[in-house]
């Protein structure tokens, strides 16, 4: 068990993997020798080798094209696009490619696609985005969010031993924000939910970065009892956990750092609509990041962006409903 | 053009008769006001506007009886009626016109129909017997009719109300506007126990439920179900509150001849007051939970009405503070009624956030009454006795006088409130029945 | 890396070298196979049984069929709508394109996905998506991990003129020449992107592109199977041997619509003409006819084996409703691309 930063906790996953199975190679722009532009792979080309831990050219498309052309040979392609808005430049490969491949012919496309993702930084409409919810609307694709640094381990690994495409949101707030125990060694997370703080009163649900503004948002709020939820995984959504939640706390409230219409909270909204029900005790309150480019400057970053107070006072609306 | 509409008061209804119009042709209305009076076999109730206007027809006078559906009114919305108030014809301000109602009507609605909606049945016929179909916006009965809050409940709490066969009428609500939580009913379950499956408790602000199986004959000293259940709420409520009990005495010269030139009770009145206090002391109009207090917006005032044998019942004047002296009278007196014969809906018996008890008519002086649970006080009328009274002129100089006096008793409990608050309260009430405005 | 133009005389004559008598007949039996089948789902689309939209390759089999004969049973392909004769030649059957055509169970993809867009795990082929030509980087990133491994291993793909337009292309030459990778890119230049004529899709030959991504571009008769299998060969064996890739563009024509629902206004006559004397299987029949083999024999054959196929594939049950659900994720192990067929006699003589 060590103390590792989220940032670390990814870079020892995928240091493991490298080491465990020689299927497993790294590629991406600037990863190799620069050891990526967080510094993920820092230290790894001496490791590895310049192969294995591959420079590519500037070009997004053929970086997830090729990924699934050597997963269909066999190899364990881990993606990585440098800021998660440029998947839009290889969103056909993902979506069209790498997702309908298993469903049309049975061919399995084991690739993971890191994605450093989100806000909170003046990275401006370019390096802010939550593209997570453009690929749960793409069947055939996995989605996983972690917010710990055990989780940034645990769900790399099993995002990479996974034979189906895997986004890998990490988001880059938490890189060097986030610490935690990590246990040593290869160990896979279930692509499921994790109750962050258990509750009865009403239950927060967020993934990512999220979790922790909800954390802070609901610590020892009005002496309520609120659970947070941190689903972890978007796809496979994790249903029984959401609604074993709504069951016992009856109020719920959505956080996603997203754009608002049609993001992951909107699908869980829609889902405890549908079979909860007869579980809730007052309206679906969700918290998003309304529907326009993330921008640049702090105090409009802010604005936009889901913060403590606006969670906390969500949540503190519904307790009185 | 907006047409007002005789309303459906019930599935049985099928006419109703115009008791007062609170409007004149001419006269500007806000959605929702009161526009009229009826009456109905049924039910006695304000019709609300169905949409801001100008008022610009009525069509039915005070007296007459009409189908349900047939149009009472026509309100003039929209541009027309703004241009038409703008223009400088002097809509309210000319009493001449204003003061012959059926006379001015056409003279009115001339000038509004500029406005699209007019166009069509409402033009084009005549007055009564509008299509029911064209009506555009006559509200609910249900919706604001009667003034009844609508009490709606969320999914869990009906689930948990099924799966338990709970009356959710029976359940106090401390969400936001009374509204019934999952803790509310679930704590409501702790609290019955397992009986509540056997036998439901009467609704917990009133201890009244209709006995279908009648008092039994062969009692020989056995109390009835519902003596026996009033018995239990009284004895919960001395348990439960902090009972306290402060007296002041009122003189009432300026409510008896108030009074008599209307031909009711001091009751009414004594309401009325009650109200315009609670206003300026919401800390009265609130229920107390277990550690949940809370503060009402709307007055629901509870009346206690003696069924002779049969015990008494608390029917509810829902949203009290909308009424005037007059209304409250007719409602108290509407309610007595029904709940007499037996005709009270369990939306009247619930919801109440303060109540009055008046057993004054038999001359008894002053009492301690028990707290209608979960609220925080409950007013005590008595008799008004002319008494012997030290009076101080403008000038400061004492006199002896006659005046009609009363003591009003306010019990009230001692966890939601200091004797101050209360003390505060009866001197805002007092001041009211006296002519002033308020503490 | 030159760009040159490959000589069909040079082809001929390597490929006497090449090919014994059996391959050659095993070519003309693929393309037969290629335009009976086609002829024969064309005639189903017209009876109703084919669902959808149908489009094929008619006039250009030789350029599927002798690509796909110059592949190792190791090499990984990645096959376009017109290329029908690679699956023969890779060992799919024709029962089960048939049946890919009607939708039914038995088709390769199951009835997911239509017409040509299906490649068989199992024959080491990669079905093709609709947006071109997207697979050029698929078939780029087998040949890296090939390279990677250290495997004397080829990847091929066919893509055709209108391809050339769009970025993928430029991104797979690019990655292709930088990482020197064992490519084959097939350009199949039928005249013709849907409606559009090559002087709207590019103001240089796409093959001289090849140079100056640092790979070998050559031109071919794309009607000429020998003369595609030769280039083939020669730009496999440049590949495994570390040469890195080759953009071969093979000439051909489109001889019908850009699918079943298009009437080809735009195409002049004299052209088509011009190119149905190029039959690319009137060739290899001439060619073999020549050399004495009876080729309406081969005809009779083939002729027999599609009709027994269409026999099978329509007594074959469509999908249950139920299935439409299932697999999209793989919940086992990703099982890679297997070995395919490969017919060429070469691959018997080389050492082991």
């Amino acid at each position: 068990m060590a103390i590792l930063t989220y940032l670390q906790a990814i870079s020892s996953a995928l240091r493991d993997e490298l080491r465990a199975d020689e299927r497993v190679l790294v590629m991406g722009e600037d990863v190799g020798t620069f050891g990526g532009a967080f510094k993920v792979t820092d230290g790894f080309v001496e490791e590895f080798g310049s192969e294995r831990v591959m420079d590519t050219p500037l070009a997004e498309s053929a970086i997830i094209g090729t990924a699934v052309g050597a997963a269909v040979v066999g190899m364990r392609p881990v993606c990585e696009m440098q800021f998660s808005d440029f998947i839009s430049c290889g969103f056909d490969q993902l979506v069209n490619v790498a997702g309908k491949m298993y469903y049309r012919q049975g061919l399995a496309v084991p690739i993971t696609v890191r994605l450093p993702s989100g806000g909170g930084f003046s990275g401006g409409p370019f390096h802010s985005q939550n593209p997570e919810a453009w690929f749960m609307h793409s069947p055939g694709i996995k989605v996983v969010a972690p917010s710990t640094a055990e989780d940034a381990k645990g769900l790399l690994h099993a995002a990479i031993r996974d034979p189906n495409p895997v986004c890998y949101m990490e988001h880059k707030h938490l890189y060097r924000r986030i610490k935690g125990e990590v246990p040593d060694g290869v160990f896979e997370t279930p692509f499921t939910a994790r109750i962050a703080r258990p509750g009865s009163d009403l239950v927060v649900i967020a993934y990512g970065a999220m979790v922790h503004i909800a954390l802070e948002a609901t610590e020892a709020l009005d002496g309520a009892a609120i659970e947070v939820l941190d689903l972890r995984s978007l796809v496979p959504l994790d249903e029984a956990a959401i609604l074993d939640s709504v069951a016992r706390c009856s109020k719920v409230v959505i956080v996603d750092e997203a754009n608002s219409t049609c993001a992951a909270g909107a699908q869980v909204a829609a889902l405890i609509a549908q079979h909860a029900f007869e579980d809730l005790d007052g309206p679906v309150v969700r918290v998003a990041s309304p529907d326009v480019p993330i921008p640049f400057s702090p105090p409009l970053e802010q604005a936009v962006l889901p913060g403590v107070d606006r969670v906390r006072e969500a949540c503190r609306e519904l307790l009185a409903y | 053009m907006v047409d007002v509409t005789m309303p459906q008061m019930g599935v049985s209804v099928a006419e109703g008769t115009i008791v007062a119009w609170h409007v004149e042709p001419g006269d500007r209305i806000a959605a929702d006001a009161t526009i009229c009076e009826i009456s109905t076999d049924k039910i006695d109730t304000e019709v609300p506007a169905p949409a801001s206007g100008v008022v610009a027809e009525i069509a039915v006078a005070v007296g007459e009886t009409v189908e349900v559906g047939v149009v009472l009114a026509r309100i003039a919305v929209g541009d027309g009626a703004d241009a038409r108030g703008g223009n400088g014809s002097a809509p309210a301000a000319g009493p001449p016109a204003a003061s012959a109602p059926a006379a001015s009507a056409p003279g009115v609605s001339a000038p509004g129909v500029s406005a699209p909606a007019a166009a069509g049945p409402a033009a084009a016929g005549p007055a009564p017997a509008g299509p029911p179909g064209e009506v555009p916006a006559a509200p609910p009965p249900a919706a604001g009719g009667n003034g009844r809050a609508r009490r709606r409940y969320s999914p869990v709490v009906q689930r948990i109300a099924a799966e338990h066969d709970i009356d959710l009428t029976q359940v106090p609500g401390t969400g936001r506007d009374g509204r019934v939580r999952k803790p509310d009913v679930l704590a409501f379950i702790e609290r019955a126990g397992s009986g509540v499956l056997e036998d439901p408790p009467l609704h917990i602000e009133s201890p009244y439920r209709p006995d279908p199986t009648a008092a039994p004959s062969d009692a020989g000293g056995t109390l009835s179900r519902t003596r026996r259940q009033i018995g239990e709420h009284m004895k919960r409520s001395l348990e439960t509150a902090a009972t306290c009990t402060t007296w002041i005495e009122a003189d009432m010269s300026h409510v008896e001849a108030a009074r008599a030139s209307l031909r009711l009770t001091a009751l009414p009145f004594v309401a009325r007051a009650t109200i315009a206090a609670l206003r300026e002391h919401p800390a009265l109009n609130a229920t107390l939970e277990g550690e949940r207090y809370t503060r009402h917006a709307d007055i629901n005032l509870g009346i206690a009405v003696s069924l002779g044998d049969d015990g008494l019942i608390v029917p509810v004047i829902h949203r009290a503070h909308e009424l005037s002296v007059e209304g409250l009278s007719a409602r108290i007196r509407d309610l007595a009624r029904r709940a007499r014969a037996r005709e009270l809906t369990p939306d009247e018996v619930r919801g109440g956030t303060f109540t009055i008890t008046n057993p004054g008519q038999y001359g008894s002086i002053m009492a301690t009454p028990i707290i209608n649970q979960p609220q925080v006080g409950i007013l005590d009328l008595e008799a008004v006795v002319k008494r012997a009274v030290v009076i101080t002129d403008a000038a400061g100089n004492d006199a002896i006088a006659v005046r009609p006096m009363t003591i009003l008793g306010l019990s009230w409990d001692h966890r939601a409130l200091d004797g101050v608050q209360s003390a505060q309260f009866l001197a805002g009430i007092k001041c009211h029945l006296e002519g002033g405005t308020g503490a | 890396m030159a760009t040159d133009t490959f000589d069909p005389a040079s082809a001929d004559a390597a490929g006497e070298g090449q090919l014994t008598l059996e391959d050659r007949v095993e070519l003309l039996r693929a393309m037969l196979l290629m335009r009976g089948l086609e002829e024969r789902a064309m005639s189903l689309y017209r009876q109703g049984k084919v669902p959808g939209s149908f489009y094929d390759g008619f006039g250009q089999e030789a350029v599927s069929a002798g690509a796909a004969f110059a592949m190792a049973a190791e090499d990984r392909l990645c096959i376009l709508h017109r290329d029908l004769a690679a699956h023969l030649v890779r060992g799919v059957a024709p029962a089960r394109i048939l049946s890919q055509y009607l939708g039914r169970a038995a088709g390769v993809t199951r009835g997911r996905d239509g017409n040509v867009h299906f490649g068989d795990r199992e024959l080491g082929c990669v079905g093709m998506v609709s947006m071109l030509p997207d697979m050029i980087l698929v078939a780029t990133g087998m040949a890296m991990a090939f390279k990677l491994r250290g495997e004397a291993r080829c990847a091929l793909t066919w893509f055709g003129d209108g391809s050339t337009s769009r970025g993928d292309f430029h991104e797979a030459l690019n990655w292709a020449g930088v990482q020197r990778l064992p490519v084959v890119f097939v350009l199949e230049n039928n005249q013709y992107a849907y409606s559009t004529p090559l002087d709207k899709q590019f103001a240089v030959d796409p093959v001289e592109r090849a140079a100056v991504y640092g790979g070998a571009g050559v031109k071919v008769d794309g009607n000429d199977a020998e003369a595609m299998f030769e280039a083939v060969r020669v730009a496999r064996a440049l590949a495994v041997g570390g040469g890195g890739f080759t953009l071969i563009e093979a000439e051909t024509m489109r001889m019908h619509g850009h699918a079943a629902h298009d009437d080809m206004k735009y195409v002049p006559k004299e052209q088509l003409e011009q190119w149905r004397a190029r039959d690319p299987i009137d060739r290899q029949e001439a060619r073999l006819d020549a050399l004495g083999v009876d080729v309406e024999s081969v005809r009779g054959a083939v002729a027999a084996e599609i009709e027994a196929a269409t026999e099978e594939a329509l007594a074959g049950p469509m999908p249950d409703p139920a299935s439409a659900l299932q697999g999209v994720f793989c919940d086992g192990v990703a099982e890679p691309l297997g070995d395919g067929r490969a017919p060429w006699s070469g691959w018997q003589r080389r050492p082991a």
